[in-house]
């Protein structure tokens, strides 16, 4: 409890930096957990191929360990919290820094605010600090829904999973893998959809505290206009999204219909790609924090050596 | 007392210039980019396969090909996602990498002694596992372009296939999980980067400048 009240609010900037997150050792906990679940069902399936025990088993080793990844990525998520808080402590301690170290900047004529170029890319030069890019302000609202409902989802498809193993009716258990698959799925674009809108929120950190100490230094802000790489990340993180969703239909129109394993041999690979395309997407945008981390030293550089 | 503290509970190399980017940071900068592509690649060829596969089943087609196509149909998705799971790292390593370079020019702008953070226990582990997980299912997709090549339509072979599919997708998961957990690891690492950040800048104006 007391880990997860550490990423409610924005630390004090007062907050001792030297203090360890708790949520750091929870999330590499959670982490493990997940892989344990994974290996049983790796010991499953080493069973059923062996004849050692039958092949229905498959149904709830195939839960089991898509139950393990979701684990994985709920702790992923918590680490990303993690960075959040610590992120906030960074722009504190940036902010105390600054005034101590930057030199003194000669008098200079008029500030031509607008567009500038940066080596980072294109940026802006304002009087204040730019407020939160829509798709930023969204990410700070969404994650948590998303994180909530992602491994609630997951936790179903595991019971349906379970379920499904111990069905009789022929009917019934096309029905139950059906949903099982369709559930288990969604929960997983949901975790890594909470795992981009994070991301996302880290973006939009970077921002804020980025204009936030350049204002209370009372330079012209500087800020990096949105690299094309974010734009890209937020097509694939909606495409993602949307597969992911629609795979879930689908198996609900899977589950009845008359030849199951026909739907199943495409609606299989369906489902693979809409994670991949969300993973793809959470590769840009950490490649976008990397930019953004970049243009932020090369800017606390520019103001200790010109103090402007 | 917190300056104490924060000295003793970090390892640091000190210098009087940015160190830059490590091995491991200068190959993310390199490598996120064709892995990326590669992924998106492979996805491609894997939903492709999965209709195909999909039209033999619904066309009553012979049963090796369906289990053929099965196979290569895996083997080629999980090359998609170890290259997916290998972009993901790389970009970590990326952003460690301009923490470690970026904060070494800071501190070098203000004339302080440069203080880097030797690579954490959590990175070195994260290194390996990330090696680890990418061996494990690449071998496993190897093995299932493998098995396909050998399948016939005999009822024997037909099982044999079956039972190295149920196998090969239980190493693949394993694989996937140790790729997310040493992902893990790689974003814990920059929360004790980012300690070690705040920690450092808040020294840096009692400290005497040194260049």
């Amino acid at each position: 409890m007391t880990a997860l009240a550490e990423l409610v609010r924005r630390p004090s900037p007062d907050a001792d930096p030297t203090q360890k997150l708790r949520v750091r050792n929870v999330a590499i906990a959670v982490g493990l957990a997940g892989v344990a679940l994974a290996t049983v069902a790796l010991v499953g399936n080493i069973l059923v191929a062996s004849g050692d025990a039958e092949a229905d088993n498959l149904v709830w080793t195939f839960g089991l360990s898509i139950t393990g990844f979701g684990t994985i990525k709920l702790g992923i998520a918590l680490v990303l919290t993690g960075i959040i808080v610590r992120l906030w402590m960074r722009v504190d301690a940036v902010r105390a820094a600054l005034p101590r170290l930057n030199a003194d900047a000669e008098p200079h004529g008029d500030v031509q605010y607008g567009s500038i170029e940066t080596p980072f890319g294109e940026g802006t030069l304002t009087e204040k600090a730019p407020g939160l890019l829509p798709p930023q302000a969204m990410a700070r609202i969404m994650w948590k829904p998303m994180i909530v409902m992602g491994p609630m989802l997951v936790l179903l498809g595991l019971v349906l999973s379970f379920a499904t193993t111990g069905a009789d009716d022929p009917d019934t258990s096309q029905a139950l893998w059906a949903w099982t698959q369709g559930t288990l799925f969604l929960g997983e674009a949901m975790l890594l959809s909470g795992i981009s809108f994070l991301l996302g929120t880290i973006l939009a950190g970077l921002r804020e505290g980025g204009g936030e100490v350049q204002e209370s230094l009372g330079l012209a802000v500087k800020t990096l206009r949105m690299p094309t790489s974010a734009k890209v990340f937020l097509v694939f993180m909606f495409t993602g999204l949307m597969l992911g969703i629609a795979q879930f239909i689908l198996y609900g129109i899977a589950a009845y219909v008359d030849d199951p394993a026909t739907w199943f041999a495409w609606l299989g690979p369906l489902r693979e790609l809409s994670l991949g395309i969300l993973l793809s997407g959470i590769v840009l945008a950490l490649f976008t924090i990397g930019t953004v981390l970049g243009f932020q030293h090369w800017r606390i550089r520019q103001i200790i050596e010109t103090g402007r | 007392m917190a300056t104490a503290l924060a000295r003793a509970d970090f390892e640091v190399e000190t210098s009087t210039r940015s160190l830059g980017y490590n091995l491991p940071q200068r190959l993310g900068r390199l490598l996120w980019f064709p892995m990326f592509l590669m992924a998106l690649m492979f996805f491609g060829a894997g939903m492709a396969l999965g209709i195909a596969r999909a039209n033999e089943i619904s066309d009553a087609g012979a049963a090796d090909t369906i289990a053929t196509l099965q196979h290569v149909q895996a083997g080629l998705m999980f090359l998609g996602f170890v290259s997916v799971f290998s972009a993901i790292s790389f970009a970590i390593a990326r952003i460690l990498g301009q923490f470690r370079a970026g904060g070494g020019e800071v501190q070098a702008a203000a004339g302080r002694t440069v203080q880097t953070l030797k690579m954490p226990g959590t990175a070195k582990v994260f290194l390996m596992l990330m090696m680890v997980a990418m061996m494990t299912i690449v071998v496993a997709s190897i093995l299932h372009f493998v098995f396909a090549a050998d399948i016939e339509n005999t009822p024997a072979s037909l099982a044999d296939a079956e039972d190295r599919f149920i196998v090969l997708e239980g190493v693949r998961r394993i694989g996937t999980a140790i790729f997310l957990f040493g992902i893990l690891l790689g974003l814990a690492t920059i929360i004790r980067v980012l300690r070690f950040q705040a920690v450092r800048m808040r020294q840096l104006p009692d400290e005497a400048a040194t260049h």
